[in-house]
Order: structure tokens, then sequence, then C-alpha cells
């Protein structure tokens, strides 16, 4: 028995030991990964003062109702399911059982219906309000609590890309919050969601932190899916650093400054892919890039000259060249990695000099200036300007590059006031919604490029429609309307290109671009 | 000196009141909306004009003017646009981090160019003066913010003896702190040594060929006490000049180092907030800016007489 107890302190007092020293060490180094970001978040309100950061922020502290998948389909996120009446007006959602706030009181539909009367009420100048009030495809009538855990939604007219609005990362997912994060006169406080992460420190111009919710409620699911399924965080804190210089950026991620860099250019993809230690992950993603033209611009107002300069861009080299070889060719709106992108949406324009050329001499062109305006802030707009310059070259027309800086090329998009511009659009998740950002009455809003009787009446068809048959029909014709009006000339989907350091575990990027710290782990954590 | 002081302020004022309304009259000519900026490409017609009106940039001008200079002289800059953060206290936050990393450089830059222009002066057109012009102006020639990379580069990535980014307040870890200076101080002081000490080389020959030090040597002073006690004092004058003008520049913001070394300095919120087109930001820097050049110079006046005897305030 002496024996034993002598074998058992022998071996079991260092093992304890060592087992302590790893838990003290463990808690008192919580894991943190660092993130680099571009700029600062400008507020923790979501969908309200935000911008391309302070969506990718708050998405991990807020949930809503239904979310983005990794395809860009829309699944439920804090909903079990969602059930839509035949005659798509009215909306149920039955929530989740035991999902807690970060303040750890639990989850119920009048926290729903509170949240959501707080992003309707005009005060508080959410940016998704013109989509719900009836200024977009329809408007919420009513939402009911029948249970404590189902939440009913009414609307006048039917909508096919409501669920899809709803889970826009720029109306901050429409998170759910919990009414404490507002205070007693309206004004926010500090977001109190459900997500995997709750708001840390925020030293603005420098960094904001993230740190774990200990008590979250995942999904069923086995893995992530987008902004939805099994989102467990895995490490402690999540730091995104701001650094505004890619080279700074760059310099960070080599010296160990940061572990992740979300997004770099397709030029340091090349170098630091062949950097030992760090790992490269690339997706396709859903912006929208191309040459918008001003259809009532005497020049550019007759087809023949826009289809001349649709014929004349080599769209293959053109793309190989604005994404190092990383992104494809894509002459529709709808982005390639969309559900309703099919063999119709890959019919592009030929690369067809000799009809250029004709198609321009039956317009009466003769080499007049046509102004192209671009920006440097976007790298990929100021090179595409460049490279259709070139191409158009050589069939003779005269495009006069205009660089502006970015904010006056975003006052001249949206007054309409241009000939042409080299132009990317934000990611629209929705066939639909990539179609409503080009089309339009320019009387009321000149920001829109196409405005084609017929093709307003197919679009808003397709907004009110929620069969996916009858969705790729419509967008079918839209296409082939669009490629023949040739109001703009779409020419790729940009690529995303994430940098991670080896050791980091579950970072991937994506086609909604934006990073996503759940499920990532760091490489001693764990195992 | 107390009535040059008062009387040097009192001209300031009529100045920041013209540099005001330029300031205001100019930045709204520049193209480009912030409401535009904040809402991007999904803006519609309503909402742009609500939330001009959320911004007050409804109003004209002249209004928007008067109730923004009105708010002036009670102490109050406003709200930034971006983050709506009071103005002041970010303008202050971020002042401190400039003010220490210019103050600190140039402090050096001075410390170490004037004996060394004095001693390049001394032996000019020897192989030691020649090696000095030039190397002074190799680093007058450098960007600073290829010299910054530079610098990022060898001690931050190859050599991992500093961190590469980030910024530690000095009251919340002192010796951290030092650590995240270390780098914009070196590669600031490296870019103004050099015209600062061609500077302070050209006005000491100047000095060293006038009678008064032809005279002190023929009374058989020793060199260095012809230097040091004769010709630094007349020769820095001018020096001192440039020091100020260095001074006032750089206090305004060095944004092209803050960018770089991702510091949070008063340069970089003013790059910030002419791309977000955050016009009460914008504003409060460029006055914060005009009031620096003022000061300094009324600073650089005060302390001329000390190297410059033939001056009197």
């Amino acid at each position: 028995m002496h024996h034993y107890v002598k074998k058992a302190l022998y071996f079991g007092v260092p093992t304890l030991s060592l087992c302590l020293a790893a838990l003290t060490l463990q808690a008192g180094e919580p894991s943190l990964i660092k993130v680099g970001f571009n700029g600062d978040i400008r507020s923790t309100e979501p969908g309200v003062n935000r911008d391309e950061n302070s969506d990718a922020f708050i998405m991990h502290i807020v949930e809503g109702l239904v979310a983005y998948r990794e395809d860009a389909s829309v699944g439920p996120m804090l909903a079990k399911d969602v059930t839509i009446s035949d005659d798509g007006l009215t909306y149920t959602f039955t929530l989740r059982e035991g999902v807690k706030f970060q303040n750890g009181k639990p989850l119920t539909a009048e926290d729903v219906k509170w949240t959501w009367q707080h992003y309707l009420d005009p005060k508080t100048q959410w940016r998704c309000l013109p989509e719900f009030d009836g200024r977009g495809v329809s408007k919420i009538l009513d939402i009911s609590v029948p249970e404590p855990l189902k939440v009913v939604f009414r609307i006048d007219k039917p909508n096919g890309v409501l669920l899809a609005t709803m889970s826009r990362p720029d109306c901050g997912g429409s998170g759910i919050v919990h009414p404490d994060s507002v205070a007693a006169d309206g004004t926010w406080i500090a977001p109190i969601g459900t997500g995997p992460f709750t708001l840390g420190q925020w030293k603005q111009g420098q960094y904001v932190e993230l740190n774990r919710f200990k008590d979250y409620t995942p999904r069923a699911e086995a893995k992530p899916d987008g902004f939805t399924g099994n989102k467990q965080a895995f490490v402690d804190r999540v730091r995104f650093v701001v650094i505004p210089d890619a080279a700074s950026a760059k310099a960070a991620l080599l010296s160990g400054g940061v572990d992740v860099l979300p997004d770099v250019t397709a030029m340091d993809e090349a170098e630091l892919k062949n950097v030992p230690g760090m790992q490269v992950r690339t997706s396709p993603v859903m912006t929208l890039g191309g040459l918008l033209f001003q259809t009532r611009d005497p020049l550019l107002g007759d087809v023949r000259i826009r289809r001349a300069v649709a014929l004349s861009l080599d769209y293959s080299q053109m793309v190989a060249t604005l994404s190092n070889g990383l992104s494809t060719v894509n002459n529709s709106i709808i982005p390639t990695t969309s559900a309703y992108y099919d063999a119709t949406a890959h019919t592009g324009y030929p690369y067809d000099l000799d009809e250029a050329r004709r198609l321009l001499k039956a317009a009466g062109y003769h080499g007049q200036p046509i102004k192209l305006i671009v920006n440097k802030r976007y790298p990929q707009m100021f090179d595409m300007g460049v490279l259709s310059q070139a191409m158009l070259q050589a069939v003779g027309v005269n495009i006069v590059l205009e660089t502006l800086e970015w904010g006056a090329q975003l006052e001249r998009y949206q007054s309409g006031n241009f000939q042409m511009m080299a132009f990317s659009y934000s990611p629209r998740f929705d066939a639909a919604l990539s179609y409503e950002s080009v089309t339009g009455n320019k009387d009321k809003e000149p920001r829109k490029v196409w405005d084609n009787p017929k093709a307003l009446v197919l679009l808003r068809e397709a907004q009110s429609e929620s069969v996916a048959p009858k969705r790729q029909a419509l967008f079918d014709q839209l296409h082939t309307l669009m490629l023949a009006d040739v109001p703009m000339v779409m020419i790729y989907n940009g690529t995303s290109i994430g940098v991670v350091k080896a050791g980091i575990e579950g970072y991937r990027s994506w086609p909604i671009s934006k990073p996503r710290l759940w499920g990532v782990s760091l490489a001693a954590t764990s195992k | 000196m107390f009535r040059f002081i008062l009387h040097r302020l009192g001209m300031a004022v009529p100045t920041l009141l013209l540099i005001s309304v330029m300031v205001f009259a100019l930045i709204r000519f520049i193209p480009g909306d912030p409401a535009l900026l904040m809402l991007g490409d999904m803006a519609d017609a309503q909402s742009l004009a609500q939330m001009r009106s959320s911004l007050g940039l409804d109003h004209s001008v002249v209004t928007q003017y008067l109730i923004w200079i009105k708010s002036v002289l009670s102490g109050d800059l406003g709200f930034s646009i971006s983050t709506r953060q009071a103005v002041l206290p970010l303008l202050l936050e971020r002042f401190s981090v400039s003010a220490t990393i210019v103050l600190v450089a140039v402090a050096l830059a001075t410390l170490i160019a004037v004996p060394v222009g004095l001693f390049a002066a001394w032996k000019q057109n020897s192989a030691m003066d020649l090696g000095l012009v030039a190397g002074a102006t190799l680093l007058l020639s450098i960007p600073s913010f290829w010299l910054g990379l530079l610098l990022l580069y060898a001690f931050g990535i190859k050599l991992g003896w500093l961190p590469v980014v980030g910024y530690v307040m000095f009251a919340d870890d002192p010796l951290k702190a030092i650590t995240y200076l270390v780098l914009p101080i070196v590669t600031l002081t490296l870019v103004e040594f050099g015209a600062i000490a061609r500077m302070a080389r050209a006005s000491t020959i100047e000095v060293l060929r006038l009678d008064y030090i032809a005279h002190a040597r023929a009374k058989g002073l020793s060199e260095g006490a012809v230097l040091w006690r004769h010709a630094l004092r007349n020769a820095f004058a001018p020096t001192w000049t440039l020091v100020g003008l260095i001074l006032g520049n750089l206090l305004g913001g060095i944004a092209v180092l803050e960018t770089v070394f991702t510091l949070p300095g008063v340069g970089r919120l003013m790059v910030d907030s002419i791309f977000a087109r955050d016009y009460p930001v914008l504003q409060g820097c460029l006055l914060l800016i005009t009031c620096i050049y003022v000061l300094v110079n009324l600073c650089v006046d005060l302390l001329y007489p000390l190297f410059d005897p033939r001056v009197k305030l």
C-alpha cells in the first residue's frame, strides 16, 4: 500500500503540477488573434453610421433571424425555421430555444419585436429602413408575437428578397439586440447581441477588440456556414488593428504584428504565397466591376457606340491583368457565385473588332473624345479605365481619362453626371438586388444606368417572386435584354484574398468577403 | 516683451477669423458629399436628404458657418460626422501623439545637426565636409515614407527588435510606448537632420568669413573658442528660424509617417477626414494647425534675442 502511495506521488505530483501550470498559463494568457483592418470602425450600432469594417465587426456581436450561408443563399440563424404564407404576405419566424443575450437574459420574440420597432423608427437612422417602410419592394405592416418564441411579420406586397435584405451585412444583418443596448432617451449605448463575441475595448484610431461570449448558444450544425451555422468562438479575444497603409499591413503580417490580413491585393498575394509560414485563402466575391455608360449622353445615347465599346474589350486579358489571374470574366450583373448564375448568364460579349468598327461607322462616330471617370482610391477601377482606354484605341474610340477623388466620383455617379465611368458596386447577394442597383427611372434616380421600362417590369416580377425556377427565367430574360441594351459593361467579380499565418486554423475567405473569426483557432489552443 | 506678445496675439485674431472663413468655404468647394460617402452606392434620394438633414448640411453655407463659429467661440468644435465623437478632445488626443514624435525628433535632429553643420563648416571643402554634406543631402532627398518602410523592414521584420504596427500611450506603459515610438522618431530625425545640418553649415560658413571672427583668431583664441563662443551663437539664428518653420510644419501633422507606422496622430486624422468629408474634424484640424503656426512663430520670435543680440523685441 505504502509502495503504491509512493508511486502515485512520484508520477502524480509532477503530472498534476504540469496540468496546473498549463491551466495557469492558459488562464493567465488568453488566446488572441490580431486581424488587420484598413480603417477604424465608425460605430458599434448595427446598420447605423457604418462602413465595410463596421459591418464586418458588428456581425461578430449580433445575429439576425436569418443570415447568409457560405454560398450566399439565406438560411435561418436565430430562427429555428421560417414559414411564408401562400400569398407571400406573412412571414412566421420560430425562434431557437435557449439562446441568450450577452447580458445573460434569454432571447424572446418580444426582443425581436422591440429590435425591429427600433430599426423601423426613422430616428434610429437605420440604413435599411427604405427597404422595409414602403420605399422598397414592400412595407412591413405589422410585427406580432403570438407565442413567446414566435414572431410574425406582415407585409403589404409579396417580396422575394425580404429575407435576403434582412440578412444584408450593411443592415447589420438586422441583428437582434437586447433593449438595454439603448438608453431611455433612445441613444445608443453598446450592442448586447446574441453573437459569439462581445464588444471589447475600442481604442479609436488604433484597434477594437472582441471578447469571447462564454455562454454562447451555437446552432446544431457541425460547422460554421457563412454568417450562420455553428458559430462557436475558439479564441478568447480578437483584436482588429487599424493599419491604413497596405505596405505597413504587409510588414505587420510578416513581423507578427497581425495574424490575419483579410483583404490583400492580387500583387501582394503573389508575393506572400511564397513566404514560408503564410497561407493564402481566396474566394470569388460578389462585387460588380465594370464600365458604366450615361445612356442620355448625346454620343453614348446611341446603342451602336455602346455595343462597339463592349465588343472591343478583350475581357480575358483584362481580367487576367486586373486580378493577377485569380478572377474570371463575367459580363452578367449576376455574380458567378450566385445560385442564379446559369448558362444564360454566362453568355457575354464576343471580342469582335471588325463588328465594333462597323457599328462605330454606322453610328457616325469619328473620334469624338469620350470622358471616362476613374479614381485612384480603388486601384482596380483605375486599372480598368486604363486598360479600356488602351483596348478601345484599337477601334478608334478616343477615351479621355478623368481621374477624380473617390468622393467626387461618387457624387458624379449619384447625379448621373458622366459619360463613362469605371465603377465597382458593393456586393449584392441576391440577383434581384444586383439588377435593382442598376435599373430604374433616371428622372427619379439619376444614378441608375439602365432605364428600360421592360426591364423594370421584369425586375418588379423578380423582386416579388419567391419560386426559384420562375425567378431564374426572369433573370435570364433580364440578362439577354441587358446585353442588347448595353447600359453598362460588366467585366468581372472580384476575388477576396486573405492571408493568414501558419498556426491559425479554420479561417476562410468567402463570397461575402467579410472576415469571420468564429470557428477560428490558434493551433495550440485548438488541440 | 509683454506688449510684443499681446500685439502678436492680437494680430492672430483676424488671421484666425480669416482662416476660419477660408477653411469653411474651401472645404465645401471640394466635390463630394459626406452624406453620400456614408450611404455609398445604394443611397436613394430620400435617404440622402434625411442624412443631409441629420448632419445639418441642408442649411445654407452661411448659416452653417455662423452656427459653427458660434460654437467655436464657446470652445465647442462640434462632433465628427463619421464617428460622432466630440472634435476638441479627439484633436487634443491625436495632437499629443504627433507632438510627442515631432518635438523629440526635431530636438534630436537639432542637437545632432547643429554641431555637425558647425564642424563641416570649420572643415569646409575637406573630405569630411564633402562626406557630411553628401550624407545630409542624401537624407534630405529620401522620401520619409520610404525611409520609414526601410527601417520597418530592417528593425521590425528582419531583426524583429521593434514592433511594426500599433501605438501605446506613454501613460499606459512608458517602456512599451518607447518601443513603438523609436522607429517614427528615428525616421523623422534622419529626415530633418539633413535640412538642419545644411542650414547650420551654410550659416556658419557665412559667419566664419566675417571680420570679427578673423579678429578673434588674431587675438589668439583657440579654434574651439572661436567656433563655440563666437561663431555658433550668430550662426544659429537662421538655423533657429528653420527649426521654427520645421516645427510649425510638422506639428500640423506628419500624415505620411503616421500612416506608415499606423500612429493615431493629427495628420492621419486630417487625411481620413478629407476622404470622409468629415467637415467638423477637418475644420478643427486646420484651425489647430493655424494656431500652432501662430504660436510656434511667436515662440521663435521670442527666443530670437537669445541667439542674436542684435535683435530687440
